[in-house]
């Protein structure tokens, strides 16, 4: 329990420490040291609690309680401040509204309430902690090398803010720790805002216009989001006289009626943290901040809290079928949709951003079905998801930084200009959407998961979905694979901070890919048996031999080919040695290494293909619209029959 | 256990799969010679063509595209045993997708505009077949009660009685998995609707021969899927199954050559179309039947 505290208190520090620190050497070791040291804590912590299917912690103080009010206080003053600043009525308005509701909350009920098992570990609270540990502290180092690049492409005399940058990244971590580690839930509360503030103040970071509209975007959507979690907090005590989510579980699963307004509030919480449609555009207008931002939410972060919160609820929702229903469906339609929308970008970030959404979708839409096997995807998604998605955006930021562009049209033979990014570049898309890696074989439990719970809906968004996440990562892919003539190599200069943050998560996958089976022995089942043989009604779900929606044969299978597919990436590619000639390019050719040739006129011609990014046929903004319309209609609809039902039962 | 036999089902498939693919193709050579009023080459051609190719000399546009083509070749080989094996398959379905992925990085990777062309439009026919083909393992599941092929030699009859509208569906995405015109967009065997060779412009010598090798394989690999729809626990249904793959590869042959190349915009229209109607149907009434 000690290591719980040290978790959540260490980067607190560190964070305070990074604010005052202006040199870059000492920033150097002041973010390397502790991001090791985290990440080692966090191993220990799954090392000491992993092979227990949950343990909860008898931990409750009236100085974190208090804390907790002023963190609330701190939080609504800074978003009144900002709102007054930049004269915004709405987060105004949101703003005090969530301030005077935690306020009310704080003193007239929730003090009242004692929470006597305060902090808790599970398998799936811990895989959050080795996901935060190493992925989260793996994007702060590599921020060290990105950031020393972003500063000096700012115009001279462009104030230095790194301080506050590297700051905010290690208080986000924090917060992190204390949403998965609380089992109070006004505690949890108190780190789920403070997420929505740094995040607030990362998209920021730059102050140009966009950056500020973007931020405030961001702020809105996530204060409605606390001020359902909130709504929650006031059912839950009010009427169930506790704060203990293990509690709220175990009533939830036992007695589903009761508890469906507190479950679609706190669904809509987790549906706008993890940037589900309706809200999905506060993602992508995340993407302005530098990257390291981005990486930083979407892999390790932010919405995974908002996925976490609702996998956490999947007992109650699969005895719930109005909950279920609200959460399938958002997920389900955000999954195609974002994953139609992804083929007309060509922004890499874009594109990146769309596909964290849709992926956040499947994820949300197993949590919502709720059954262990559905779980069991979720939570492998999860992983995954965390991992690729990191790697990508580190190499993306990379890459912006050594050809100036993000533009994935400029990324044309970059396997020659960077070798070596972009092998992991390819790793990092192969693993997103294409078995035998980790992701899809994740989507297969889905897929097993939605037959038996006869989601014949869903199984086709899904279907349709799939196959046109293969059309905008295979077309990624390809631009990145072509080899002419002879480019120069560029990637000479990539700072040291940056290619360890890149190993790392590469590591991170082949190891992951290959060690599928036993991830799904030893983290993933574990967790499923002790969460559904304990609470209610959902428990005798699962006896204790559950071993994973996926066979285990077919498990090892996917690692084996997983193994051929590295060996063919990092080993095979550019080995054979053979005669080496000149493209055919239909005519006499002027230039052949850059598709020069002589046409009927006897001019010169350069041939140029561009991908398809058919934005006829898949046009984001009325697919935006129809995504909006669907899932909003659906959250406001569900959150009335919720109030309904408070006063039926 | 099934990981073994998987492995040695590989094995058997690396061997099998190309003789009888060959001899598909040189079956569909000569039918359509004779639709078209030719004779056509014999059976065996083929066989001799990539017995030539594997003696030119080894000439490529760049080092990393052999690579590619043998990985594109070795899971086209581990999802046929798979599938022969009476493994999953569903992941026989991802690791043919995997192998299409290969395949199509290849053909990127040259750079040369005319395959370039070809590669995007390859992933185009990947997107516009996965959705059938993801259905269609749906149904196979619901029907038989497993993704287990080999579990169909233990049900007593045969799943076409309820997926036949999956199919259907099957059926009509097949010819876009086959490369047959009207879907032979990415690269098309028949020299008048193509101006240079799609995918494989930049492809020769023994490379050719390897994509040549994995076509025959993934043929028979299609056909095998066709048949399992006619297997149930009667051996003699194995001869059934046959039988109709042999019908729907003279289909297949049939369409080839009375249709002419579609546009893009149809072939993802009436495939999602066939999916969605076809295999989102069955997957529905099957759920609630």
């Amino acid at each position: 329990m000690e290591l719980i505290g040290f978790l959540i208190a260490f980067p607190l520090v560190i964070a305070v420490l990074l604010l005052f620190v202006r040199s870059d050497a000492a920033r150097k070791y002041l973010v390397t040291i502790p991001a090791v040291i985290i990440g080692c804590a966090s191993i220990a912590l799954y090392v000491m609690y992993g092979s227990q299917g949950g343990s909860y912690f008898i931990f409750s103080s009236s100085i974190v309680d208090i804390i907790c009010v002023i963190v609330s206080i701190a939080i609504g003053a800074v978003i009144l401040i900002y709102g007054f600043k930049y004269k915004r009525i709405l987060p105004i308005v949101l703003g005090a509204l969530q301030l005077v509701a935690s306020l009310i909350f704080d003193f007239a009920i929730g003090h009242k309430i004692d929470v006597s098992q305060g902090l808790y570990v599970d398998g799936l609270s811990l895989l959050m902690v080795l996901i935060i540990g190493i992925v989260g502290s793996g994007i702060c180092v590599y921020a060290l090398g990105y950031m020393r690049d972003f500063q000096e492409h700012e115009p001279d005399g462009a104030p230095d803010r790194r301080p506050i940058f590297f700051a905010l990244m290690f208080l986000f971590l924090s917060a992190m720790y204390v949403i998965v580690l609380s089992n109070n839930m006004s505690w949890m509360f108190a780190g789920w805002e403070i997420t929505t503030l740094c995040s607030f103040l990362l998209i920021g970071y730059t102050k140009t216009e966009e950056a500020i509209n973007n931020a405030f975007r961001q702020i809105n959507m996530n204060l409605l989001g606390g001020i359902a979690f909130l709504i929650a907090l006031y059912v839950c005590s009010i009427s169930f006289d506790t704060l203990s989510f293990k509690d709220f579980l175990e009533i939830g699963s036992s007695r589903p009626n009761i508890v469906i307004l507190p479950v679609i509030a706190l669904a809509i919480a987790g549906i706008t943290k993890a940037a589900q449609m309706p809200f999905h555009t506060w993602l992508l207008g995340a993407m302005v901040a530098p990257t390291p931002t981005s990486a930083l939410l979407h892999s390790s972060t932010m919405v995974k809290a908002g996925v976490f919160l609702l996998v956490k609820l999947a007992p109650i929702f699969v005895v719930c079928p109005i909950a279920s229903a609200l959460v399938i469906l958002v997920g389900g339609f955000t999954f195609m949709f974002c994953s139609f929308m992804a083929i007309s970008q060509t922004n890499a970030k874009r594109v990146l951003a769309y596909s964290t959404i849709a992926n956040l979708g499947l994820i949300t839409a197993c949590a919502g079905v709720g059954t262990p096997e559905a779980v069991w995807a979720a939570m492998l998604l999860i992983l995954f998801h965390a991992i690729a998605k990191s790697l990508l955006f580190l190499c993306v930021g990379t890459a912006e930084h050594h050809i100036g562009s993000r533009d994935i049209e400029d990324m044309d033979q970059l396997f020659q200009r960077m070798p070596k990014l972009s092998r992991f570049m390819m790793l990092g898309i192969m693993c997103m959407f294409i078995a035998p890696f980790g992701m899809l074989i994740a989507k297969w439990g889905a897929l097993v998961a939605l037959i038996d719970m006869h989601q014949g809906v869903l199984l086709i968004l899904l279907a349709f979905g799939s196959a046109a996440t293969f059309m905008f990562w295979a077309k990624w892919l390809g631009k990145l694979a072509g080899i002419a003539g002879t480019r120069e190599n560029i990637e000479g200069n990539v700072s040291a901070s940056e290619w360890a943050s890149i190993g790392l998560m590469a590591a991170l996958i082949a190891l992951c890919c290959i060690c599928l089976p036993l991830i799904s022995i030893f983290m993933v089942d574990p967790y499923i048996i002790s969460s559904y043989s304990n609470a209610g009604v959902a428990g005798g779900m699962v006896s204790s031999a559950f071993d994973g929606t996926v066979d285990a044969d077919d498990l090892w299978l996917a690692s084996i080919a997983c193994v051929f597919a590295f060996i063919v990436m990092f080993a095979g590619l550019g080995r054979t040695k053979t005669k080496q000639v000149g493209v055919y390019l239909a005519g006499v050719s002027a230039d052949n290494a850059n598709r020069v040739f002589r046409d009927s006129m006897s001019g010169e011609t350069m041939a140029t293909s561009r991908n398809w990014y058919m934005t006829e046929a898949f046009n984001e903004d009325r697919l935006s619209w129809l995504g909006t319309i669907v899932c909003g209609i659906l959250e406001v609809g569900f959150f009335i029959v919720g109030c309904v039902t408070l006063g039926i039962f | 256990m099934s990981i073994v036999y998987a492995l040695i089902g590989t094995l058997v498939f690396a061997v099998l799969g190309p003789v009888i693919g060959c001899l598909l193709a040189g079956l569909d050579r000569k039918i359509t010679a004779r639709m078209q009023g030719r004779v056509g080459p014999p059976l065996l051609q083929p066989y001799y063509d990539v017995r030539k190719l594997f003696g030119k000399e080894r000439v490529s546009v760049n080092t990393t595209e052999s690579a590619y083509v043998v990985a594109a070749l070795v899971f086209a080989l581990l999802a046929g045993g798979i599938f022969f094996s009476g493994g999953n398959l569903l992941m026989c379905v991802f690791v043919i997708t995997l192998s299409s992925l290969f395949f199509i990085v290849a053909a990127y990777s040259s750079c040369s505009p005319y395959s370039e062309i070809g590669a995007h439009r390859e992933t185009l026919q990947v997107m516009s077949y996965e959705p059938m083909i993801v259905l269609m393992t749906v149904v196979f599941y619901q029907a038989s009660g497993s993704f287990d092929v080999s579990n169909l030699f233990n049900i007593s009859i045969p799943i076409i009685g309820c997926t036949w509208l999956a199919f259907f569906g099957l059926l009509f995405v097949l010819t876009i998995k086959l490369r047959k015109s009207p879907f032979d967009l990415s690269m098309s065997h028949h020299a008048h609707q193509e101006i240079v060779r799609g995918m494989t412009t930049e492809m020769s010598g023994p490379t050719l021969a390897k994509i040549e090798i994995m076509h025959w394989c993934e043929t028979v690999l299609f056909l095998g899927w066709i048949g399992m729809f006619f297997i149930w626990l009667n051996p003699l249904s194995l001869v059934l199954a046959i039988i109709v793959a042999v019908l729907v590869y003279f289909l297949e042959i049939w369409i080839d050559n009375n249709f002419a190349r579609t546009k893009w915009q149809v072939m993802l229209g009436s495939a999602w179309f066939i999916a969605l109607v076809c295999g989102g149907l069955n997957v529905i009434v099957l759920m609630f039947v």
